[in-house]
């Protein structure tokens, strides 16, 4: 039997997605699934054999626990500062380094990327010194200025920024894809906004802003997962404590710690699932709201 | 339209999925761009199937991580033990065992030994074991009782006492291994920079002031002493009114590596979080009165460093960066006032008693190791033979800074570690203060277990922080907050 060209196509196609279908399956659905039964379950890693089901029973303890609330809050206030922070910086760094003035432009390009080279680990680890009270070279800096800086690890208040200023050194990979965004808007656009009169500012805002919106849709998606999944700084810089005062308790880490600090695994797998539903219903409502702010040319 | 609404509805779909993996897995090793140190030193070789190697030996895997020795270290001493009793002529051939070390970070270590119960594929012999292991684990421990009345398990020259620490719900889960008595570790080059005189080596001993006056060694005199080793990097110590708080350059003492519990204990006596009945969560006064004292060296007089500085004195390691002059800590803290060759050594230290504390008592607290077998093991006899070995190895025990618990081998240990700090001259340390700590000992050890033990011991945790961290506690109000979190603790799951 001969096939259709369109057939053979298609069956390629299975042919080379074949593999990731297999992993998502295995690596992904399968675990998902197991994470689900668990979450109906008291299962404990250290007795195994004492595993018994519990029902919902973990998802009401779930709703009515303050420490997710805390987590949860401090992962909001988090990403309220931090996702317009990365966004506006990355794309300003962005900006930066696509401006042809710029001289040693790939110079500065790899120089801003560099960081995302670096394990975050030993990133987190050099911040802490960065930003230490007393030896701190920010600190530092702002004294020579004759500003007092703040305690920015360990004040329930200024540790939200000096958190931020981490993650900013970490923009490079969302400032690369920016970039790519800005070298792909047509150049004719800002030719004909400059023959209609517009300044640099009417041209950011009434060309780039539009054309960059897809770019930074999609940044905001990976910033917005990104920052609930957010853990390994706090980790580091906390031992897993969640200090100050549980104000860097991220919710992944309160997760974290129930499952393996307290060995909890039903319940941790509890909070995977409510995390997974934010996660989800955010990102519903940003597709939901895109057609009003992101320009998707023949398809909006 | 129509063409645009399944877009919409694939691409949802897609982020739906994605996302819903990303969610449901977090409790897997963090997603991040980098990969995460899984904490592993050294692993086991995979065994076949019923705990045998290929070659038919019975292998028997001894995990390490738990207390101490997991430091890269301490590595070079366990692998010898380990091939010594491989050895064409080792105990472990002989038997026709195979002994695997497997070797973890201190703080992978639990995750990774509750992952392998999970899976099944627990190892036989865990230790060094601490006491705060032992209340995460104990429950998973092999009875020794019956090897223990055999004498297969050596336990002569061991204080009784001592081994029935180790009788939790009428089993014998573990044996003394090793002791580690606490005590007051100074710099004697800051003091004399001072000019003042060394603490005692003696319990009852006076200390000398300046002022020629002889006074008790309690942590009250620590208190006044300290005041004079606090210097701002301007030279000024904590007694002048031009001291400055913020540029603090060398301190009078700290706590190293330990948590309120441990503080209570040695500045106020003895005591325990939980009351008699093993039900109701406490903070006796003779705690409160220590949680204050304390807090107001931290914060009031900054004779003692608070996180911020901790952090900045060599990574946490306070009394190595040469910069604090005294420091209260256990017999195996001689693994890290050395720690190498290319680092810059406290060159001359001695070790005090501990001051009377604020009961009237002189409590120096206790920390104790032990070995045992997991109950899952499937070679129980074997697993006790290659656990002897590797207890009577003296290598082992001078790596681990552990004092044996026999008495009789302490000597030995003590020359190994005049011996380990020979280069450091002219340091000679007074070992016989060590030992004499042991009479000190807590009636309640101050890592006792505590109904639902691990969040009650993170919400003690949690006080150390906010003690280390905030200026304006009020310790009082704080201990009341704590009392109630950990009645809540003690009555959860």
């Amino acid at each position: 039997m001969m096939l259709t060209l369109a057939r053979r196509e298609s069956l390629w196609g299975f042919a080379f997605i074949a593999p990731w279908i297999l992993g998502a399956l295995v690596f992904t659905l399968l675990p998902m699934g197991a994470s689900f039964v668990m979450s109906l379950t008291n299962f404990d890693p250290r007795h195994p054999d004492a595993v018994q089901s519990v029902g919902l029973a973990n998802y009401q303890r779930m709703f009515g626990d303050p420490l997710v609330h805390q987590s949860l809050a401090v992962t909001l206030k988090f990403a309220a500062l931090m996702l317009p922070l990365t966004l506006g910086v990355s794309l300003g760094l962005a900006m930066l380094v696509n401006n042809p003035k710029l001289l040693g432009r790939n110079v500065f390009r790899t120089f801003f990327y560099m960081p995302t080279q670096i394990p975050i680990v030993a990133t987190t680890l050099i911040w802490q010194g960065v930003l230490n009270l007393h030896t701190g070279w920010v600190n530092y800096v702002l004294g020579v200025f004759g500003i007092a800086g703040p305690d920015w690890l360990n004040s329930t208040v200024w540790v939200y920024p000096g958190l931020s200023l981490i993650s900013v050194w970490g923009t490079g990979t969302m400032m690369l894809i920016a970039l790519a965004g800005l070298q792909s808007i047509p150049t004719e656009l800002y030719e004909a906004a400059r023959i209609d009169g517009a300044g640099k500012w009417e041209q950011f805002r009434n060309v780039t802003l539009p054309m960059m919106s897809p770019v930074l849709f999609y940044n905001l998606i990976i910033a917005l997962i990104g920052t609930f999944q957010y853990f390994t700084q706090a980790y580091v810089l906390t031992n897993g404590r969640g200090d100050p005062d549980n104000s860097t308790l991220f919710f992944n880490l309160n997760l974290y710690r129930e499952g393996w600090r307290y060995y909890d695994m039903g319940y941790a797998a509890t909070l995977a699932w409510l995390l997974f539903v934010i996660v989800l219903a955010l990102t519903v409502i940003l597709f939901r709201t895109r057609s009003r702010w992101v320009y998707e040319g023949a398809t909006r | 339209m129509q063409q645009i609404s399944s877009r919409k509805r694939i691409a949802l779909g897609l982020a739906a999925f994605l996302i819903a993996g990303a969610c449901t897995q977090a409790a897997a090793p963090a997603p991040s761009s980098t990969p995460r140190p899984t904490g592993a030193l050294v692993t086991a070789q995979p065994s076949s199937a019923g705990g045998l190697t290929s070659d038919g030996k019975i292998l028997v895997r001894w995990f390490v991580g738990l207390g101490t020795g997991g430091n890269p270290e301490q590595l070079g001493a366990e692998s010898a033990a380990v091939a010594k009793c491989n050895a064409a002529d080792g105990p472990c051939t002989k038997a026709g065992i195979k002994l695997a070390l497997e070797v973890y970070q201190n703080d992978a270590a639990y995750d990774t030994l509750a992952t392998q119960i999970a899976t099944r594929n627990s190892p036989d012999i865990i230790g060094p074991i601490g006491v705060r292991a032992l209340n995460g684990f104990g429950d998973q421990l092999l009875d020794l009782s019956k090897y223990v009345q055999a004498k297969t398990l050596d336990t002569t020259g061991i204080e009784k006492n001592l081994v029935d620490t180790y009788i939790v719900n009428g089993k014998q889960i573990g044996i003394p291994y090793a002791v580690y008595p606490s005590f007051m570790y100074y710099n004697k080059a800051l003091f004399k920079e001072a000019g003042l005189k060394e603490p005692p080596h003696k319990v009852g001993d006076k200390y000398t002031m300046p002022n020629g006056s002889q006074v008790d060694w309690n942590w009250d005199t620590v208190a006044q002493v300290a005041k004079i080793l606090t210097v701002d990097t301007k030279g000024n110590d904590a007694t002048k009114a031009a001291f400055d708080p913020k540029n603090i350059a060398q301190f009078g003492f700290d706590f190293q590596w330990t948590d309120p519990r441990g503080w209570a204990t040695v500045i106020g006596g003895s005591g325990s979080a939980v009351a008699a009945d093993g039900k109701t969560a406490q903070w006796p006064d003779n705690w409160k009165k220590a949680m204050q004292w304390y807090y107001d060296r931290l914060w009031k007089d900054h004779t003692a460093p608070t996180q911020d500085y901790i952090t900045a004195l060599a990574g946490g390691n306070t009394f190595q960066s040469g910069k604090v002059a005294m420091d209260f800590v256990h017999t195996w803290y001689t693994c890290c006032v050395y720690p190498g060759d290319n680092t810059s050594p406290v060159k001359d230290w001695d070790i005090a008693v501990a001051p009377i504390s604020l009961d009237g008592k002189v409590t120096a607290k206790l920390h104790a190791d032990t070995m045992g077998i997991l109950s899952s093991t499937l070679h129980a006899d074997a697993s006790v033979l290659a656990m002897n070995f590797i207890m009577a190895q003296p290598e082992i025990v001078v790596t681990y800074g552990a004092m044996p618990a026999k008495a009789a081998d302490r000597k030995a240990f003590f020359n190994s570690l005049d011996k380990k700090f020979e280069k450091l001259d002219p340091t000679k340390v007074d070992w016989q203060v060590a030992s004499s700590m042991l009479s000190y000992t807590e009636s309640i050890n101050h890592e006792a277990n505590m109904p639902n033990f691990l969040k009650s011991d993170a919400a003690i945790k949690a006080l150390q922080s906010d003690m280390l961290t905030n200026a304006t506690l009020n310790i009082d109000t704080r201990l009341g907050d704590l009392v109630k979190t950990l009645q809540g603790t003690f009555g959860g799951s």
